[in-house]
């Protein structure tokens, strides 16, 4: 008769759960261990390239103009002022994002994933202008911003949870505000000189139309999607035709009729800037895509939400701001960031009608013959730049999707 | 007209349409879908204050949609109704202003899933009533009390059963304080063992003098509650009696069929 009913062991050791999932058969193991060295053997010759053979003063010599094109240099100031204030608000919203009461559910990795990304922040500033090759100065303008994202991390986290609730919630308004002042920084004005929007370029370019067309591309797709359900038919109509013909085109020949008809189209001085044409374009169309995404995701909301916000005497807009858009955002938030992402990536097709984004700046140095033959290292540092703003947007979805999780609300109540 | 002071209690007065004013009156209520189909012919329905009006039938008869007109859900063709005096018509700010009077509760109960418990109850009453949130708030916690859920007020709708999520919906209406409360198959969607708790609410709010039209299969209830039953087939009102003589003595035989169907 067994003496108790104790479960068996339920948590073997790490070693032995790697082993039976990687050797639980003989045909595991091969598999295992064939796939082991074809990952041991790529990552050796990425290695080697990257140490040994790559030829990194394309990238050294290039660095500003990857970074911001022919922004002129006695007006760099100004994006660095900029890249500090960014540095400023990022620190703070970290650490108040920390200072947040948590409880169990906040995965494995906490706070090791946090602790993390503090370590790799400070490797990269010691890194990255050793390698880059950068000036004293410039070194030291690095270390500063990492320092005002670390400092504002730390202040936030320790002080921030005792900070009063309007502050708290004030916190996250510096980003519009900031995005407005870093436009102005930009682009001039308010005492400013002007940089015209032709002498931006790079890494700058791309983020400047990417986040453009990215801010406005919603509200427009969201506009778009109700139309789309709309009950007057003329609005109805309005936007499939308009949903339809987007899609129906492909970017690239949209981005050409932007840059040659809107000149023809608008009266003299009216048309803008050739680099917001394209911006204006990448907006709309993004919208179009944006508006199916909003959609799918208003679709997945229950009629009986309308029925019952109705019944309750709300308005229609009162019924949908408050009942039926924050469900359907939940649902359509993945497609809509990766519709995000997408876009991100077409921006890249502004070097095929002529501008100077991270691509456009790219073919230009390697259309250098000083430079010949080194497009590998050019573009393996664009693939690298663009993965970290998509990794950025995707860990921001993430999180906003569980914030926007009903049942994880529980903890951010009262 | 004035609503009749709060906790009246039903007496046989109630039951007695002629002693009472009406607050709700249909007139030849004709409804066609867009496909054609006729789904309300010619209905006529006086409700007056505080009695509670049991609408049974078979499925397709029409009345969930004889219902839904009640609070401009579903539109309809020819005929007329009127609610404490306002006459339903297209104008949608006439609508929202029948609808913040009219409390609607559905068989899938249709509680806010985004919001919690609390918030679910006070979002109309602060948004459409304009009411002070810490008042709306002290009023929800006291209804939720009243309905035997108080302390479920911090969680949210996917964390309750069938049961608690349907009193938490006729609470949130509640809320809003109406003068007619509809109620469209309010337990049609629950588990057996939750259907009495949400009666029993039923029940009481009946007994406090509120005014209701229900939707329902529940025979017991019916004959308890209702101060008269109606029973509609096919897109038409069959017959109106007091539920002693609708349950023994029906005049219509489509009565007497429904009778032994559900019997």
């Amino acid at each position: 008769m067994p003496a108790s009913f104790a479960p068996p062991s339920v948590s073997p050791s790490r070693w032995q759960r790697l082993r039976t999932e990687l050797f639980g058969s003989r045909v595991d193991g091969l598999i295992s261990i064939a796939l082991g060295a074809a990952l041991v053997a790529i990552a050796l010759g990425l290695l080697k390239w990257t140490f040994f053979q790559a030829q990194w003063a394309v990238i050294q010599a290039n660095s500003t103009l990857f970074a911001v094109g022919r922004y002129p240099i006695d007006q760099q100031w100004r994006l660095w002022l900029l890249t500090g204030l960014l540095a400023a608000a990022s620190g703070l919203s970290w650490g108040l994002l920390r200072a947040l009461p948590r409880d169990q559910t906040t995965g494995q990795l906490w706070p090791f994933n946090d602790r993390l990304a503090a370590g790799v922040l400070v490797a990269l500033a010691l890194v990255a202008p050793l390698w880059l090759q950068l000036s004293l100065a410039i070194q030291l303008r690095w270390w500063g911003i990492t320092a005002l994202v670390l400092v504002g991390r730390w202040a936030m986290a320790r002080w921030g949870s005792g900070l009063p609730r309007g502050i708290k919630r004030l916190v996250p308004l510096i980003w519009p505000g900031l995005y407005l002042v870093g436009m102005v920084l930009i682009s001039g004005g308010l005492g400013l000189i002007q940089v015209a929007p032709s002498q931006w370029g790079g890494l700058l370019l791309t983020l400047v139309a990417s986040s453009f067309a990215i801010l406005i591309c919603f509200p427009l797709g969201l506009v778009l999607a109700l139309g789309r359900r709309s009950e007057l038919p003329l609005l109805r109509w309005g936007s499939v035709v308009y949903i339809e013909f987007i899609r129906g085109a492909p970017l690239i020949t949209l981005l050409f009729l932007g840059q040659n008809i809107l000149g023809f189209l608008l009266p003299g001085g009216l048309a803008p800037d050739r680099v917001w044409r394209a911006a204006w374009v990448l907006t709309f169309f993004a919208a179009a895509y944006v508006a199916e995404a909003l959609r799918s995701g208003l679709a997945a909301v229950p009629r009986g939400q309308l029925e019952a916000a109705q019944s309750l005497g709300m308005t229609m807009p009162q019924s949908l701001v408050q009942v039926v858009l924050p469900q359907a955002l939940r649902v359509a938030l993945p497609a809509v960031v990766g519709q995000f992402i997408t876009l991100l990536q077409d921006t890249t097709l502004l070097s095929l009608i002529g501008l100077l984004d991270l691509l456009g700046t790219a073919r230009a140095v390697m259309a250098n013959p000083a430079f010949l033959g080194k497009s590998a290292e050019v573009y393996l540092v664009l693939a690298v730049l663009f993965w970290c703003c998509c990794a950025a947007l995707g860990l921001g979805s993430r999180a906003l999707e569980t914030r926007l999780n009903p049942s994880d609300q529980t903890r951010y109540q009262r | 007209m004035k609503s009749p002071p709060h906790g009246t209690p039903v007496t046989m007065d109630a039951r007695n349409p002629a002693a009472m004013d009406p607050i709700l009156e249909a007139r030849g209520v004709q409804k066609w879908y867009p496909n054609g189909y006729h789904a309300l012919r010619g209905v006529d329905l006086t409700v007056h204050r505080g009695e509670v009006v049991v609408i049974m039938g078979p499925s397709g008869s029409g009345k969930s949609t004889f219902l839904r007109t009640f609070n401009a859900l579903e539109d309809f063709q020819q005929g007329s109704i009127t609610i404490d005096g306002f006459s339903i018509n297209e104008d949608t700010r006439n609508i929202e202003s029948i609808r913040r009077e009219v409390g609607m509760v559905f068989q899938q109960f249709n509680l806010f899933p985004h919001l919690s418990v609390l918030d679910n109850l006070t979002l109309a009453p602060v948004l459409v009533r304009k009411r002070p949130k810490a008042q709306v708030e002290l009023k929800a916690l006291e209804l939720l009390e009243r309905v035997g859920i108080g302390e479920q007020a911090h969680k949210f709708p996917g964390q309750l059963s069938g049961g608690q999520q349907q009193r938490v919906a006729i609470a949130r209406s509640l809320c809003m304080e109406p003068r007619l409360m509809l109620f469209d198959e309010p337990t049609s969607a629950l588990d057996p063992e939750m259907v009495q708790e949400v009666l029993e609410v039923m029940q009481e709010l009946a007994a406090d003098g509120m005014t209701m039209v229900v939707v329902t299969h529940e025979v017991r209830f019916a004959r308890n509650v209702a101060s008269r039953i109606v029973l509609m087939a096919e897109g038409e009102v069959v017959e109106i009696a007091p539920p002693e003589q609708f349950f023994t003595n029906a005049s219509h035989p489509r009565t007497q069929q429904f009778l032994q169907q559900i019997g």
